[in-house]
Parts: C-alpha cells; structure tokens; sequence
C-alpha cells in the first residue's frame, strides 16, 4: 500500500501567490472593463469599441490574419511533423530542434532580421510580408505539438489499417489525422490567439502601416486609458474562452472517439 | 553588481526630492548634459539630484500619460498645441524664475518666439509665463537628390507624384500633415485673401478633412510606411526617396548621410509649410519643481543650445549674438535675411536655411494648434487613410472560418451518435 | 523518391526559417549600416560591440544585465515554489486538483499581452510602483506554471515510501525534503528551470506593461526602442549572431551527449 505524501502547506504560497498575481489580476480586468474612470459601474467602454470604427476594423483584420495565420501554419507545419515521425523517411532526432531552435533567439529580433530582409531584396512591407513574417514565428508552435502526438501514436493502428488493404492515401486521412486531433487542437491555439494579440511585430513588419488589435490594447493602455484597454483585454478574454471550450470538447470527443 | 544597482534603484525610488523625472522627445538632448546638470545643480543649489531621462516620440502619448495616468514626471518638452491644450486643462505651473544668484538663462529665447508664443490660446494665460521655448523648426521634405530634384519638392503634389511609388517616409503626425496640407491646397484662397494663413490651422470642417484626405488617398500608392523616428535613418540608407518631415530631422540626416556618402537636402515646397515650437513646462503633477526649473535655465545657456544643436541638429529657441556668430559660415552657405529671428544685424548673413529659413519663407508658415473636440475627427480620417484594415474580404474570410469550424463540430457530433447507436447495438 | 521530396521539404522550410538569421551572421561581419551593403569583411563591429564603442553602448549593456539578473532571479524563485507546489498538488485529488491546475494554467494559456496588462491593472489597483520588483512578480507568474508542470511528470515516477521511510527513520519533514524528494525530482526541477530562465529571457510583452517608468529596460525592451528609431542597429547584429551561435552549440552537443547515450543504453 503505497501511501501519498499530504503535504498540502507546501502549495500556499503558491496558491495565495496565484490568488494574487494570476487570478485577481484577471478580475482587475472584468472590473476596469466594466467600470468608467471613478469606478462606478458602466457599459460605455463596450458601446464605445463598437461605435469605434478604427478599432472594430482593426478587430476585424486581426481575426482574419490569425485565421490565415493559423491555416498557413498548419498546412506547412503538419506535413513537416507528419515527416519528421515517419521513420522511413527521416532518422534523426535533431531535425525538430531545429525547427525550434530559432525560438531561443529574441523574437523582436528575429522579426527585425525578417524585415531587414525584405527590404533588402526590395519587397514593398505590407500584408504579405506581415503574413509571411507571422508564419515565420509561429510555425514551431505549430510543428511541436503536432509532432509531439504524431510520435506517441501506436505505429500497429497503421499497420494494421494498411493489412486490412487501406491505401496509404486513407490510412492517413482516417487513421493519422484523426489520432493527431488533440496535437492539431493545440497548435491551433498556440498560434490563432497569440496572433491576434501580437503588439510590435505588426508594426516591424509593415513600416506601421498594419496595426493589430494587441498594438490597439497596448495604445489604449500606454495613453492611460486604462478602463477602455481593459474592456478590449475583456473581449480577448472571451474569445480565449471559446476556443479553449471549442477545442476541449473536441478533445473530449477525441478521447472517447478514439478510432472511427 | 546587478544586486547593487538593484537596491540603489530601490533607495533612490523613496526619496523623491533628490530625483529629476524628465521626459524628453527621443534624440533630442546632448546626453551628456544631463550629468552635468546634476553636477550644476549642486554647484547652483547645494542639492543633490539623480536625473531620470525618459523618451516619448508622439506628443499625444506623453499627454495623455500625464492628462490620465497623472505620471509625476517633473519635466517635459511639449510641442506648442500640446501646451495650448495642457495650459486649457490646466495642466501646467507657472515657472518661477527667480534662481537667486544664478542668472537667468531663460532671457535669451529670442524674441520672435516669444511674440509666437503668444499666439498660444491658453485660455487667457501667457504661454510665456509656463512654457520657456526649447526647439523650433518648419516642416518639409527630406529627399534625395539621385532619385528627386529640386523642381520636384517645389510643390507638395510630389507626394502624390506616381512616379515615387514606395519611395515615401510619412511622418506618423496627423497634425502636422492635415494643417500643412491644408494650407497648401488653399493655396489660391490664400492668394485671393479669402483665407488667412493664421486661421487655417483651426479649420477643422467635415469639407477640409475631405480634401486633405482626397489628397493623401492619393499620395498612398507612394507611401512605404509611417514613421516616428526611424525615417532620417532609413532616408540615410537609401530605402526612401523622400520623407516629410522636421527641419532638425532633416539637418541630422543630410549630416549623418554626409559621412555615408550620401547627398540628401531639404526642401519647403513653396505653397505652405508649417513652424512649430517645443517649450519645456513643469506638469502639474510634478514633485520635484525646483530641479525641474533649474533645469530648464541650464538648458537655455547659449553654450548647452549650441551643443544641442549640434548634436540633434533641430534649431534652439535661443537668439542672440553668440548663436548667429556661431552660426555663420559663408564657406557652406549663401546669404539670406534671417532677421525675424536674430534683428537687424542679421540682413544678408550666410546662414544654414535649413535651420534657419528666410523671411520670405517664414512669411508663409502657419502655426498649429489645439483642435479641441475636432481632433477625434482629425485622427480617424488618419486612420481610415492609413488602415490597410479590414474589407469585404476579411469578413468573407472570417464568415467562412467560422461556418468551417462550425460544420466540423457538427459532423463530428453526428458521428458521435450513429457510433453510440452502434454501439448499442454490440 | 518519396524520401528525397520529403527532405526537400523540410530542408526548404528551415532554410526559409534561417534565412534572416544566417542574413544577419553575414552583415555582422562588415561595417555597413545597410543590410545587403558589403563593405569588407572587418571584425570591428564584434570588437566594437564588446569594448561598448557604439552609441548607447552603456544602455544595452544596462539592459543585458537587467535580463539576466530578472530571469535568475524568477526563475529561481519560481522552481522553488513551483517544486513544493508540484508537492502538494499531486497527491491532491478531485474539485480542489481541477482547480488549482487550472489557475495554474491560465497564465500559459492567456496571451502575454492579457497577462501584462492584467498585471498591470493589478499594480495601478495597488498602487505598487512599477520597477524592478512589479517585473519580477510578473515573471514569477508566467513562469512558475511551467515549473509545476515540469516537476509533475518526475512525481508519478517517483515511490513515495522513500520519503515515509525517511519519516519514519526520524527525519523532519524539511530534512527529508532536502535529502530524498529534491534528488528524486532534481531533473524535473532542472528543465523547470531552464524553461522558466528562458520564458523570462524572451519576454517582451509582460516586461513592456510592468517596466514603469524608472528607465529600467530589458534585452527586448532595449531592441523594441531602439527598432523604432533605427531599424535593426548595427551593434544588434553580433548580438545575435552570438545567441544564436551559443544556443545552437548548446542545444546540438546536449543531443548528441543524449543519442550517445541512448545508443550505448540499447547495448
């Protein structure tokens, strides 16, 4: 009988550290969004975003980069995970650091790189090269987790789709794909919400000529209007919220699914 | 070390009267200044001050954190709009200059901005007795004359010249750039007499934001970014042809670029430009007010402006016979009259024009200012020209995301039914 | 053939992902302002970028020690108290588990700019003066989750009746945290660390809301400013050059030591 140790004193400090850094912080933000400058309660910060044409645009664009964002990301990135674990066609282990490599170099600085780049060979800033430099960050974030479930798939489902005469073709569409859900899952929110929410690198790689809804936050913020930056934070929030419900239930579905 | 510097910040942080919070326009001091102040300071005083130098480099940002956040910042260099609109708020203290036995430096601001700042509307008040002027200078174009000539940059319609297609900085100043337009394009009402180049600048009528916007629709192809610093130095390497910008910008740049091998130069294109002020004032948050207005009288010592100068290349509110001997060198320059600013010896002086402009050029700047309720209007026309946002495609695309996602849960949830069905069926 | 396509791809794609940085290596190694410019091959930008010859030479290296001292400082006090919390929250069991382990993940799930702000709002509610310490307390925040997560996997492993044997010989519960759990979870404490040390080095957005206004300035801080003004500087490209440099020599010799082992494992 294998007794566990109680030792439920330890986490306090984490958990009032937690109770104030991490959960406070965010009901801060619930209360300035819905609070005008004397703390009275108010929905005008609400009614003042969607009255606020700029903003809504910017909103708009930023959801609409994201989602090319993220579909780009895992069009080139699921292939390269799908490779990377597929033993026939790679053997070493340290392609996928490579691929994350990059991450350890500052990320302002390698927007600044991707940039400079740009201009050097003379490629007008604009939403291409935003889009171009957004995959280029968020690809690993992609790639990791995809791999990370591609490689803990028992290798006999395939095999044994493909004795049962599948194609290669199919094994991949019924089999693969579907036990690498939760990876997907995760990927998508490591890159969409990010997106969305970036500040500066917009900026960096357009000349400020594209701002995203996180450059609109940190504006708002930086010009002390605190109780309109907090109600876009909010909205961010809400979203953050739905995805994480979105793709939960579907790796629940995933979990009890299992094979189709 | 790290550990000390650490508690040094720390204990420095508690004693609030031996700080000086200033908040400047990035590049716009001769660093070194700074510890000499605080040595100056406690020559002059007695007291001992540790300066905190801070950068902003929108006006409207640096307003704000003090007009909202009430940030306790000692010390800040505001642009004449911007002190319009802080003295109407109320905002600013009067400075007292009164330094005991140290002189009062802030007499030599030359007269000619003096009566300028008067023009200031401050609800009443005299923008003398707040704000002690620092730099001035015009707007205008920086441009290259491999790629842009001089007959170019005679009008502002080079801005929308499809010949410059991505060639063009534009200055993130939606202000300045509406005004200067605006006085341009009103060229022949202003030659008619029918306006006044001393009342454009409070137009702000729905008509004028759409034709200054009209004009910038069409400049857009041309534009390769929005810039609040970085465009003298992209003007330097050559990644643009031309940038509106300030004249101490400019004088940086066609510098700097000198010692590159580069040959920029600055023009005035002849229907309009714009003069603009930067005066230090002591915000009324401000906690340490007696280092704050020492500070601002060391400042204006004409041996810290001709360094300022030199260093940052805008052009000191400071006059008087010790700049212009300075100043001139006919070896470089041509003679122009600049009396407006240095009095009458100041007929036929071989001076930079960049820095200083002619009469005759002067003659036709106006003068910014604070557009009240009107500037909402101003900044979303910037913004509906500057937005590369969203259109019909973003909400097609968004729309189609949305329906994907949704599609997939419902298949997803039908097929999780027919495979309970099955199974209850086993 | 199949393989050969599928390397193609790969290859492309990570050259594609060095491209800027092996740009950037070149341009180190010249004197040119102007990226694409070649203006001789020189080392004087490394000489330069070490004798602190370049303007706000003094700022950057302010900022490079600030980096420094901030991410050792969190990251240490983020694996002790993320260690001990690992402690308790694995034996915890049900409601009380959900919970915590889902506040625990909110600041890896939340964007950074939510996190910063959030954070922000909470030291202008408190009226905390932002510096040195509000930046700490921040990155203690986001990086101590990783640390509990880190730490986790180590305790399933782990039997539990060493540490009841421990008790029972008359050890305190202190003495046989130090003398049998931290050997047992060290490698899990480890890569907490090292994950938490990097999270705090590479974090722009969080340190961007709690900096405040005491000029304290951060590696990322430093590049965003300074980018506004001039682009990429010139002193920018050695630095990188060289943390890039170190962390590929890092990472490639730690894999290699890995496989090593591996291999002579499976011997």
């Amino acid at each position: 009988m294998m007794k566990p140790i109680h030792r439920s004193s330890w986490c306090l400090p984490y958990v009032v550290f937690m109770a104030i850094f991490v959960v406070l912080p965010l009901i801060l933000i619930g209360f300035y969004a819905f609070s005008d400058g004397n703390g009275h309660f108010t929905l005008a910060n609400f009614t003042k975003f969607f009255q606020d044409k700029d903003s809504l645009a910017t909103f708009a664009l930023s959801i609409e980069v994201a989602i090319e964002n993220t579909a780009i990301c895992l069009l080139l990135g699921y292939p390269v995970a799908w490779i990377l674990t597929n033993k026939k066609l790679n053997k070493s282990a340290v392609t996928i650091i490579l691929f994350i490599l990059p991450m350890w170099v500052n990320a302002l600085m390698r927007t600044l790189a991707t940039a400079e780049l740009f201009t050097m060979f003379g490629i007008t800033l604009g939403k291409g090269t935003l889009l171009y430099g957004m995959v280029y960050d968020y690809l690993p974030f992609m790639i990791y987790p995809i791999y990370n479930t591609l490689q803990k798939i028992d290798p006999s489902y395939a095999e044994a789709a493909e004795d049962l005469g599948a194609t290669p073709w199919r094994v991949f569409w019924k089999v693969t794909v579907p036990l690498s859900k939760p990876g997907i899952m995760s990927g998508i929110m490591m890159v969409f919400m990010p997106t969305v929410s970036t500040f500066a690198i917009s900026e960096f790689l357009t000349n400020n000529k594209i701002k995203l809804f996180g450059t609109i936050i940190q504006e708002k913020i930086y010009a002390s209007m605190w109780n309109y930056g907090a109600a876009l934070a909010f909205i961010m929030l809400i979203i953050i919220g739905i995805t994480t419900l979105l793709t939960n239930n579907d790796s629940d579905n995933q979990v009890e699914g299992g094979l189709i | 070390m790290g550990i000390a510097a650490l508690a040094a910040l720390v204990s420095c942080s508690t004693d609030r009267s031996k700080i000086l919070k200033v908040y400047n326009w990035a590049d716009y001091i001769d660093e070194a200044q700074i510890a000499e102040f605080e040595q100056w300071y406690q020559e002059q005083t007695g007291k001992e001050v540790h300066v905190v130098y801070q950068t902003f480099d929108i006006n409207e940002s640096m307003l704000t954190k003090i007009e909202k956040g009430h940030e306790d910042y000692d010390v800040v260099c505001p642009s004449d709009y911007i002190i319009e609109r802080m003295l109407r708020s109320d905002l600013l203290l009067p400075i007292d200059r009164n330094f005991g036995d140290t002189p009062d430096y802030t007499q030599n601001v030359a007269p000619y901005i003096v009566e300028k700042f008067k023009q200031i509307e401050g609800s009443g008040k005299d923008a003398n007795d707040y704000a002690v002027s620092y730099m001035w200078g015009t707007i205008g174009i920086i441009y290259n004359p491999k790629f842009v000539s001089e007959e170019d940059v005679k009008t502002w319609e080079v801005l929308r010249d499809p010949r410059f297609k991505d060639k063009i900085y534009m200055k993130e100043a939606f202000r300045d750039v509406y005004t200067t337009l605006l006085i341009a394009l009103n060229k022949d009402a202003i030659d008619a007499g029918e306006k006044t180049i001393e009342e454009l600048p409070f137009d702000t009528s729905d008509e004028s934001i759409a034709m200054v916007e009209q004009f910038l629709n069409d400049c857009k192809p041309n534009i390769a970014g929005y810039e609040a610093d970085f465009g003298k130095e992209y003007m330097t390497q050559e990644k643009g042809w031309m940038n509106l910008s300030w004249s101490g910008d400019a004088a940086w740049a066609i510098g700097e670029a000198k010692d590159m091998g580069v040959e920029l130069r600055y023009a005035i294109p002849e229907e309009a430009s714009i003069v603009w002020f930067d005066g230090w004032v002591i915000p009324k948050y401000a906690k340490n007010v007696d280092a704050a207005r020492y500070f601002i009288n060391f400042l204006c010592r004409p041996e810290m402006a001709l360094r300022n100068m030199d260093e940052i290349g805008y052009v000191s509110a400071i006059g008087g016979p010790e700049i212009l001997a300075a100043k001139q060198d006919s070896t470089q320059f041509a003679a122009e009259d600049a009396t407006y600013f240095f009095g009458e010896e100041a007929k036929g002086v071989c001076i930079d024009p960049v820095q200083y402009p002619s009469d005759e050029i002067i003659a036709r700047c106006g003068m910014l200012h604070d557009t009240g309720d009107r500037t909402a209007a101003l900044q979303e026309m910037w913004s509906r020209v500057k937005g590369d946002s969203a259109n019909a495609l973003t909400y097609i695309i968004i729309i189609a995301a949305v329906a994907a996602i949704a599609a997939a849960a419902l298949i997803s949830k039908n097929r999780k039914k027919s495979r309970h069905k099955k199974s209850g069926r086993r | 053939m199949k393989k050969f396509f599928a390397q193609a791809y790969v290859w492309l794609l990570l050259l594609l992902l060095y491209a800027p940085l092996i740009f950037i290596a070149i341009f180190s190694f010249t004197q040119s302002k102007v990226m694409g410019n070649w203006a001789g091959f020189t080392f004087d930008v490394y000489k330069n970028f070490f004798t602190g010859n370049f303007q706000g030479s003094s700022a950057l290296y302010a900022a490079l020690l600030n980096t420094l001292l901030i991410a050792v400082v969190s990251a240490l006090v983020a694996t002790i108290m993320g260690t001990l919390a690992a402690i308790s929250f694995y034996n915890l069991r049900g409601r009380k588990k959900n919970v915590l382990m889902f506040v625990n993940n909110i600041p890896m799930i939340n964007p950074d700019i939510i996190t910063g702000v959030s954070l922000f709002l909470l030291f202008v509610f408190l009226g905390i003066s932002k510096g040195y310490l509000t930046v700490i307390l921040a990155h203690i925040s986001f990086c101590t989750p990783y640390v509990v997560l880190s730490v986790m996997p180590r305790l399933t492993q782990m039997n539990p009746n060493i540490y009841w044997a421990a008790m029972d010989l008359g050890a305190t519960p202190g003495q046989a945290l130090r003398k049998v759990l931290i050997p047992q979870l060290f490698p899990g404490m480890l890569s907490g660390f090292i994950l938490a040390f990097t999270m705090s080095l590479d974090d722009f957005a969080v340190t961007f809301f709690t900096q405040g206004t005491i000029g304290l300035e951060t590696l990322s801080t430093y590049i965003y400013n300074d980018a506004r003004k001039n682009g990429l500087t010139l002193e920018l490209r050695p630095l990188m050059t060289l943390i890039f440099a170190f962390v590929l020599i890092v990472l490639l010799v730690i894999n290699l030591r890995s496989a090593k082992q591996a291999r002579n494992n499976k011997k």
